[in-house]
């Protein structure tokens, strides 16, 4: 493995702008750690905006006898108080599109891709960063054109996020034609940053690494960005297209996808899924990359297996694109072709199980700090077993049969997204929030507040498989309509109290957050005692990162080596031995 | 088997996976924990695919579950113990890639060769054929008359006033009947479904049939055939979401004797001056 060549000396001399201050700041600056910090403020704003509409939603299932308007819009006052059934679709629709395009993607990739790749390499920005802020700026577009869709006539997109024709490329059939556009321009434009972002980063990483950083130096969190960045720049272009045919569908009397005029509805379903399903590791390989790090930080050990780890992402990033058929089982495509997918859905469980063990194994002999990162990385763990686990179920093509479009899977994909994603990410907020803003945040509030999302989403979601196993299909504004659901409502109800429970948890998450900001204690440079490059450096880092480019001597998990005093040794230390090693840098304690 | 249990063993059960098949028609009836019963010939298979994922997942569940906890007690950080300094095991990299490849493969190619037998055979010639056309917000049934025999259908026909899509003229279509909603299937005889639609996806779901299929406007499949074993009163629900209406949009589906279909049947049947059966309003049909 040849070592990357430096793109610069020093990190500030090759920057030609200078940077702006104030509030300023957050409007024009291109300083990666800046954008990064913009993106993980607006999809947090977004993260609570999408629970706010999945409370919504889960109060109509809970108790449905409030919806009195049999029809209505939203621009009515009076209809607001209560859910129509046509609300109640744009609910999902929107929660759905939200939590995907506004808060899953942008803070795994916007936020902490963005703040991590340049420090965690070793580079003092990202390749273009006037490319980086107007890719911030496109996606607070996207989420602005989103928003807007739920003020227009016949309101927000209504149709799933997964917006099949032709119920949603021709308006007679949705009512929604507007917020249906809409719903194509927001995606377009959020494709638009993520495309931005994506090349970026594969730039960054390709060219921008510091001198020793070789590929096999780099820490899992930045494999799993760049893995991602990839599966970005190839699918996200296919969404991009598709919406913008459904825009023209319902606009300009193109007939892409409605059979009533040559047309192919399937058409619409291969482009989403090709998209899609790639989308699904788009928004868990961060995840996985990140909690790794997090994981062999609070084990005090190196990652188990780092090669089979970077090895198995790689696999799920190339098999991510030949199963998308797998939500198409029963949609009526050749049949021999779904038998095919079958198969390549269950190869592709196999790099997730062995990305399991390695987690498993890197616990294994640690000196584990249950810090709330660690519970919640923990919790990742766990979580996307289970959910991984589900999946199997709807893999195997004759159960598929049977469980597709039932809240089985509206409980599956909570347990990967929320179960995994989340969790992951709040791991990520806590571990990188002493680097982004310099202060550690309250560790008592911090595990208060793992304990009550841990045990709320647990409640909340896991009888979501009971009631899909039950037959509640999902999409239907009211289950008490059939008989054969009516059974349900207790399960409905309970599981909408716990959302709600888990909805209100999240209170001290913002507590904490925002209290840390100002009273939280001076982090220092390095307060988990951790290996990686962005450790090194001042918290929060100045401009530009490194006053002199790092040189890397090893890997990134060298955690407890032996015959050491320190139980870390950075990657930027030349030599291990306890001499030149000297004291440790932060005696600020973890567990 | 049967077995009686008080609803929080139920319960305890259901939460466990382990709630057994003699006891879920009992649990259907109380609260939906678990699977409700099974009336197709199908369902079998596939309940029986369900166990055996279940097992294998939830063995594997408790198994990662132990692991992890065992070694979040035993490796807590103590005073004076240090860390082992291990990048890894590459025989464990193997042993634990080779075991998960060859149960998704089993898995796979069982779950395969059960896919063929219910979607790739073709159905017994006895089938009874019945045309089933989706439209928001309701369906549009369609039997064989005496002849057995269905007018032939064409996705391309397929329109606002020709449901079916077929040829008014087609001999074979003069005895046919049509309900709205309304599905009747004789017990023990299979059944060969042709499935559409006249606007946007819809989808045949009855889970006590463990049966999902989508359908989509342009096309008429007519690979979906089942057998239901037991007689009952079943719901038919849309289960692709389909416009404003789409909560509502189920179907009346009764399983009876052979000769109580031949009674419904034979009311249902056209007079011999009426050719088309128009079928009532939507709203009316939205039996709450």
């Amino acid at each position: 493995m040849t070592t990357a060549t430096p793109a610069h000396s020093t990190s500030h001399g090759a920057h030609e702008h200078s940077e702006p201050t104030g509030w300023k700041k957050y409007l024009w600056s291109l300083d990666h750690k800046v954008i990064g910090i913009q993106y993980l403020f607006t999809s947090l704003l977004f993260l609570f905006v999408g629970g706010g509409l999945a409370l919504l939603l889960r109060w109509q299932l809970a108790y449905p006898s409030t919806q009195v308007m049999p029809n209505g819009d939203i621009g009515n006052p009076a209809s607001l108080a209560f859910i129509n059934p046509q609300f109640y679709n744009s609910l999902f629709t929107m929660h759905a599109t939200v939590m995907v395009f506004l808060v899953v993607m942008p803070l795994l990739i916007g936020a902490f891709g963005n703040y991590l790749i340049p420090l965690k390499i070793g580079a003092g920005d990202m390749a273009f960063p006037l490319i980086n802020e107007l890719s911030y700026w496109v996606y607070v577009l996207s989420g602005g054109v989103l928003m807007a869709s739920f003020l227009v006539a016949g309101g927000a997109a209504a149709g799933g996020w997964t917006s099949y024709a032709p119920l949603s490329s021709v308006a007679a059939y949705n009512s929604t034609q507007m917020g249906q556009s809409l719903w194509c321009v927001g995606i377009f434009l959020n494709g638009l940053a993520s495309i931005m972002g994506a090349f970026n980063y594969i730039t960054t990483i390709v060219n921008m690494r510091a001198p020793g950083m070789s590929f096999f130096r780099m820490p899992l969190a930045v494999w799993s960005l760049f893995i991602t960045a990839f599966l970005l720049l190839l699918a996200v272009p296919v969404l991009s297209a598709a919406a913008a045919m459904l825009f023209l569908d319902l606009n300009s009397g193109t007939n892409f996808f409605n059979p009533a005029h040559g047309g192919q509805p399937l058409l619409w379903q291969h482009l989403f899924w090709f998209f899609g399903h790639p989308e699904v590791y788009i928004m868990i390989l961060p995840a996985m990359g990140m909690v790794s790090d997090i994981l062999s930080i609070f084990s005090r050990k190196p990652i188990f297996g780092y090669k089979a780890m970077v090895f198995a992402m790689i696999a799920i990033g190339f098999l991510g694109f030949i199963v998308w058929g797998h939500h198409m089982f029963v949609s009526g495509m050749n049949l021999v072709l779904s038998a095919a997918f079958g198969v390549s859905t269950m190869v592709i469980a196999v790099p997730s199980a062995i990305k399991t063990f390695n987690w498993l194994g890197t616990l294994w002999g640690g000196s584990i700090r249950f810090t709330t990162a660690m519970l919640n990385a923990l919790s990742f763990v766990l979580m996307f077993v289970v959910g991984g686990l589900s999946g199997i179920f709807m893999a195997s093509t004759p159960v598929d049969i049977f469980v597709h479009h039932t809240y089985f899977i509206v409980a599956h994909i909570h347990y990967v997204l929320f179960g995994g994603s989340i969790f992951g990410i709040f791991a990520a907020i806590y571990t990188w929030y002493p680097k982004m803003f310099g202060r550690m945040m309250d560790e008592t509030l911090g595990k208060v507040h793992f304990a009550f999302t841990f045990i709320f989403f647990n409640l909340c979601f896991f009888p979501m498989h009971n009631v899909g196993l039950g037959g509640m299909m999902r999409r239907i504004a009211d289950p008490t309509a059939y008989e054969h659901l009516r059974s349900l409502q207790p399960i409905n109800q309970f599981i909408t109290l716990a959302a709600i429970g888990l909805g209100f948890s999240q209170i001290i998450f913002l507590w904490n957050f925002f209290r840390s900001l100002k009273h939280g204690a001076p982090a220092g440079n390095n307060p988990w005692q951790a290996t990686t490059l962005e450790w090194m450096v001042a918290s929060p880092p100045g401009h530009g990162n490194f006053a002199v480019t790092p040189t890397v001597y090893r890997g990134p998990y060298d955690y407890s080596v032996p015959g050491h005093k320190r139980d870390y040794i950075m990657q930027n230390e030349p030599d291990a031995s306890d001499a030149t090693l000297g004291a440790p840098r932060s005696t600020v304690s973890v567990g | 088997m049967r077995i009686s249990l008080n609803p929080s063993h139920r319960l305890v059960l259901a939460l466990l996976g382990l709630a057994i098949s003699g006891a879920q028609a009992e649990i259907r009836e109380t609260s939906v924990w678990w699977l409700p019963r099974n009336v197709n010939m199908f369902g079998h298979t596939i309940d029986f695919l369900f166990y055996v994922i279940l097992i294998l997942t939830g063995v594997t569940f408790i198994g990662v579950f132990s692991v992890l906890v065992y070694f979040l007690v035993k490796y807590r950080a103590r005073p004076g113990v240090a860390a082992l300094h291990s990048h890894g095991n590459n025989t464990l990299e193997v042993v634990w890639t080779t075991i998960p490849v060859f149960i998704f493969l089993g898995l796979a190619i069982y779950g395969n060769e059960q896919w063929t037998q219910m979607r790739l055979k073709t159905p017994p010639a006895d089938a009874l054929p019945v045309a089933v056309i989706g439209e928001q917000f309701g369906w549009n049934v369609r039997y064989p008359g005496p002849d057995g025999k269905l007018a032939k259908m064409e996705a391309a026909k397929v329109n606002k006033d020709n449901p079916f899509g077929i040829d008014s003229s087609d001999p074979a279509g003069l005895d046919d009947f049509t309900t709205y909603g309304e599905l009747v299937f004789p017990v023990n005889r299979p059944i060969r479904l042709y499935l559409g639609s006249k606007d946007v996806i819809h989808a045949f779901y009855v889970p006590e049939f463990r049966l999902y299929q989508d359908m989509v406007p342009g096309r008429i499949y007519d690979f979906v055939w089942l057998k239901a074993e037991a007689t009952g009163k079943f719901q038919l629900a849309c289960n692709q979401l389909c416009g404003q209406g789409h909560y509502k949009m189920f179907g009346k589906l009764t399983v009876s004797t052979a000769p109580e279909y031949e009674a419904w049947a034979k009311s249902k049947a056209p007079s011999p001056s009426v050719t088309t059966v128009v079928p009532p309003s939507p709203v009316a049909m939205n039996q709450k």
